[in-house]
């Protein structure tokens, strides 16, 4: 790809000098060498093997045995009578939306907490970026360790007198842990994000509201979050997104249980897959999983035209 | 003043599911397996001991595997910043036919999921011979579905620079490429600096991919390790899992907190505002 | 990107090479055979040993190369070994759980071997079709219960060897003793090993002594609701919340830390007990409502068809489970082998064990023992009972309605 960048320079005296090429060509040719590398990779390792997904999705695989035999609309058919597919999709649904609203309330909390221009900010800020670099299996561990029924949060509850459930083992609560565990590793970058965006918004306009007499909290909904509104959308994309692929933690802390209370759709998909090995099937899967997040981010895109404040 | 009180104490009680964690995980790891599950748990270990530690380069080759995580994100770090740059600049400033295409088919990557092209991904780098190696965590990051955000971030940069800049570069005679490196990059550096982190902790915390290519314990990767300390009969074994658990977080935390305000403000200076 | 376009260009060229070169397997191709055998064993003692024996074997056999024992985390095992299957890189040789035998077996994957007259009956039959053995059975190693006698005695208890002597060792006297101890010192009471709630399939040497399976023989129907079944649970459950005498589900009491009185698991785990600081005993399974009985633990050792060198292959598993290097494993692994199953031989490789506890756990437990359930498809069963059974541990449960969920459930699994 070196001998690629290097095309340009080459052509580059004669071009000055023969008409044909005009900036314009010139542009289209410089262009296409730029995103090249990056094209180039799309289709190899994104468009490719989803196309090969689809071509699995109706074939089943047995790995054991060696053979691949076309199945036609079996899997498709399978899907539509999976009883399973209803609670996974519920259980993604809970994850991800209870992960992208407790985050982003949370980030933007600690963000708006930082922007007081206090002594010691840099501090609080260090420590909630921390776990953002902290790896991850390591932070998941830990935590399985702390919400065991005789772990550090209940310990730590207990000292308030609360008695707290059985984090991993009741349906609700391991919601909750999973969620918790994926909020307090991220919301630290998400939280950067909003610090920058609210240090951007200039001091006159909190002024002119407050001589307008606007209370803090229409400061807050009229001023900070309109001006910050970019940020929301990609932070949100971002943690939606990443909401739709957990999968460590859920390896390492729930197994997806107790029952298939946190059986989001990737983990359903790679049991499928790599567990049960019905590969045919976790293909259809993913395809499912690529048309949610297709749907969203189309949505998110046609959203951000009526509330995203300016777009450059 | 009271105002002021009431931030310090709200931030006080945050911090708490942020730094009790990690306190936990570097005391625990000095703790015998006994005092481990004690109820209540203790803050500080009764009888300190290292076992654990000698425990965690004794069973696996710790330091090998950690050469390796670091340095696969390494590389990808730099090749992503490569890759998404340019393509980041030229979605952002070069107008050229078929830009809207690319840019759609480049932004396809940001929807598939890693777990969806697994098993394609697999079979395809075992055709080349390339499994359990490191190729496969270094290519798919670097030019596949996680270099988008990369390229988008950079995208999202390069779109806010003010157009005067590249008339006044082209009127010193620079073309396409000269005006990337010699204008917009050098002004890039936020947009860079985010890239790189964000690029650096996805391959740092890579656990599926890991697991499903490489098979060899010289090769494995820290996140893969740290699930690997169980006896040998499957049970786990505690504190040498917390203990190469605090391994791999304290000199990257370390690191961190020395180098925090140019990591955070890099991070925050990104064209990400929009 | 040039010396990366290159570096894959030359990779693939070689792998091509190489796949050339090897395809002819058993034949006595140029370069030396590489062999790779895929465990689930990361202690660098067994390694040790298996590299001994690979280093003997390749001494009298110049044609092979290197011998790889690659580990795979215990967790994800069979996952990895067939995601490598699936990608086109067989392994040569692998363990393979009891519990998938059938897959293993049924799927064609792997070569048939020589039986070796010597193999206890009772050891071979998940391993054949057919009249044929398909894997080498090198690990069989039966259930026993470890006891911390310090804490039996500080609970006010007898012994269990006490008890075994009079005739009372029981289920109910267990349950009895685990709860004393829980009541008396806090620790945990009986602990199953590798059950924590998920792996719902350990229950199997509790639930034998009643006499239940969890599907028929030909494992075309479910059993969890029959009788012997739902009573089995019932103490499981009364021994979990009425009586205490199970750490409840997300409390861990590590035996050999020394946090509970007893703990039912493989007898090859006496190793973690070196270094213990209690006194401790290993006793055979508690008699149940129906009789004596006891249960093994079981993994095999099979050839890939697919594989590169599947003849070679085939001959170091031969060798590799000989008499002499079977009383070697037998360290490890309690061999499958009438001539080495005696306490004398099993004493020697197991210094922590008594003769006694050899003969009544091992030497019985290996000629009498029930394996765990297998069945076709088992990840997919394991995962369906586990998730059926979750509402069952906790305290107000219904145990006869969970246990019928449970086979509403895995009927259509089963009827595959």
């Amino acid at each position: 790809m070196t001998l690629l960048l290097e095309k340009p320079a080459r052509s580059d005296s004669p071009a000055a000098r023969a008409p044909y090429w005009t900036m314009r060509r010139r542009d289209t040719l410089a262009g296409w060498l730029m995103v090249a590398p990056q094209l180039a990779g799309i289709v190899t390792f994104v468009l490719v093997p989803l196309g090969l997904v689809v071509w699995y999705s109706v074939h089943e695989w047995n790995v054991l045995a060696g053979t691949f035999e076309f199945v036609g609309g079996d899997n498709y058919q399978a899907l539509a009578n999976d009883q399973q597919l209803g609670p996974v999709l519920r259980a993604t649904g809970l994850f991800s939306v209870g992960l992208v609203v407790l985050n982003l309330s949370l980030a933007l909390f600690l963000a708006v907490l930082l922007n007081q221009k206090l002594r010691g900010t840099v501090v609080f800020r260090t420590l909630f970026f921390s776990p953002v670099v902290v790896t991850l299996v390591a932070w998941t561990i830990v935590w399985g360790f702390l919400l065991q029924d005789n772990g550090g949060v209940n310990a730590f509850l207990h000292v308030f007198g609360i008695n707290g459930p059985n984090w991993l083992r009741s349906g609700g609560a391991a919601m909750v842990s999973v969620i918790v565990v994926q909020l307090f590793k991220n919301v630290g970058l998400n939280m950067v994000l909003f610090l920058a965006a609210l240090q951007g918004v200039p001091a006159e306009l909190y002024e002119a509201a407050r001589i307008d007499g606007a209370s803090a909290w229409a400061r807050f909904r009229r001023v900070t979050v309109p001006l910050i509104s970019p940020t929301i959308l990609l932070t949100m994309i971002l943690t939606i997104v990443g909401s739709l692929q957990v999968f460590a933690q859920i390896a390492v802390l729930t197994q997806g249980g107790p029952g298939t209370s946190t059986t989001v759709l990737v983990y359903y998909l790679y049991q499928q897959a790599f567990q049960f090995h019905h590969f045919g099937y976790g293909a259809t899967l993913s395809l499912v999983l690529f048309l949610i997040v297709l749907v969203l981010t189309v949505v998110q895109w046609q959203m951000r035209k009526r509330w995203v404040f300016h777009e450059n | 003043m009271r105002l002021r009180l009431l931030i310090y104490g709200l931030l006080l009680v945050c911090c708490v599911p942020f730094v009790f964690p990690i306190w936990w995980m570097a005391t625990t790891s000095l703790k015998p397996v006994s005092e481990i599950f004690a109820f209540p748990p203790s803050l500080l270990p009764a009888s300190p001991t290292l076992d654990a530690y000698r425990q965690v380069f004794a069973l696996q080759p710790f330091g090998r595997q950690y050469v390796n995580s670091l340095y696969i994100a390494l590389v990808v770090t730099i090749g992503t910043l490569a890759v998404s740059s340019l393509a980041g600049y030229a979605f952002a400033r070069v107008r050229f036919r078929g830009s809207g295409a690319v840019f759609l088919i480049v932004l396809t990557g940001l929807l598939v999921p890693n777990e969806v092209t697994i098993i394609p991904l697999y079979k395809m780098f075992d055709a080349f011979g390339l499994v359990d190696t490191h190729w496969p965590l270094i290519l798919i990051p670097m030019l596949g579905a996680p270099s988008v955000l990369a390229t988008f971030i950079m995208r999202q940069f390069f779109i806010t620079l003010p157009s005067e800049l590249e008339e006044a570069g082209r009127v010193d005679g620079l073309g396409r490429f000269g005006l990337f490196w010699r204008v917009c990059l050098p002004l890039a550096r936020p947009a860079i600096g985010a890239v790189a982190i964000f690029t650096f902790l996805h391959s740092w915390n890579l656990y599926l991919e890991p697991i499903v290519f490489l098979s060899s314990k010289q090769k494995f990767t820290i996140p893969q390790a740290l699930t690997q300390y169980v006896d040998a009969y499957g049970g786990p074994m505690w504190n040498t899992q917390l203990a190469a658990a605090t391994l791999s977080a304290l000199p990257v935390l370390i690191i961190f907190i020395l180098a925090q305000r140019q990591f955070v403000e890099g991070l925050a200076q990104t064209g990400l505002k929009g | 990107m040039k010396i990366l376009t290159a570096a894959l260009s030359a990779a693939a060229l070689l792998a091509a090479a190489g796949c050339g070169g090897g395809s002819g397997s058993g034949a006595s191709s140029s370069g030396p055979i590489d062999l790779r055998m895929t465990i689930w064993s990361a202690n660098a003692k067994h390694l040790a040993l298996f590299d001994q024996i690979a280093a003997g074997y390749k001494k009298d056999h110049p044609e092979i190369g290197k011998i790889t024992f690659e580990s795979i985390p215990f967790d994800s095992y069979t996952t990895t070994l067939t995601t490598q299957i699936g990608g086109g890189n067989v392994p040569d040789l692998a363990w393979i759980f009891e519990s998938n035998a059938p897959d293993f077996v049924s799927s064609g994957a792997l070569e048939p071997i020589d039986k070796d007259p010597d193999l206890v009956p009772s050891t071979t039959t998940n391993w054949e079709k057919d009249g044929k053995l398909y894997a080498y059975p090198f690990s069989t190693s039966p259930l026993g219960v470890f006891v911390n006698t310090d804490l039996v005695k500080a609970a006010g208890r007898p012994a269990p060897a006490q008890q075994i002597a009079s005739g009372t060792w029981t289920w109910d006297e267990a349950a009895k003793t685990a709860a004393a101890v829980q009541a008396k010192t806090g620790k945990g009471g009986l602990v199953v090993g590798d059950f924590d709630y998920k792996g719902w399939d350990t229950l199997n040497a509790i639930w034998s002594g009643w006499g239940a399976r969890p599907w028929s023989k030909d494992g075309k129907s479910c059993q969890f609701d029959q009788p012997q079944m739902v009573d089995a649970m019932t103490f499981v459950h009364k021994l979990i919340f009425t009586g205490k005498g199970m750490p409840g589900p997300g409390i861990t009491k590590d035996f050999f830390a020394g946090d509970s009185s007893m703990v039912l698991t493989q007898i090859s785990r006496a190793a973690l007990l070196e270094k213990a600081k209690f006194h401790w005993d290993l006793v055979p399974l508690p008699k149940g409502p129906a009789g004596a009985y006891s249960v093994v633990g079981q993994a095999g050792i099979g050839v890939f068809k697919r594989g590169k060198h599947a003849d070679a292959a085939k001959q170091f598993l031969t060798y590799f489970s000989n008499a002499q290097n079977s009383a070697k494993l037998a360290e490890f692994f309690p061999p499958p082998r009438k001539s080495e199953l005696n306490a004398a031989t099993l004493a020697k490789a197991n210094p922590l064990l008594k003769p006694a506890q050899l003969d009544s756990v091992v030497v019985k437990g290996i000629e009498n023992g029930t394996i765990k359930p297998s069945h076709t498809g088992y990840a997919e069963l394991q995962q369906t009972v586990r998730a059926a059974l979750d509402p069952l541990w906790k305290p107000d449960a219904d145990v006869k309605t969970v246990l019928s969920g449970v086979c509403s459930k895995i009927n259509p699994l089963l009827a595959k």
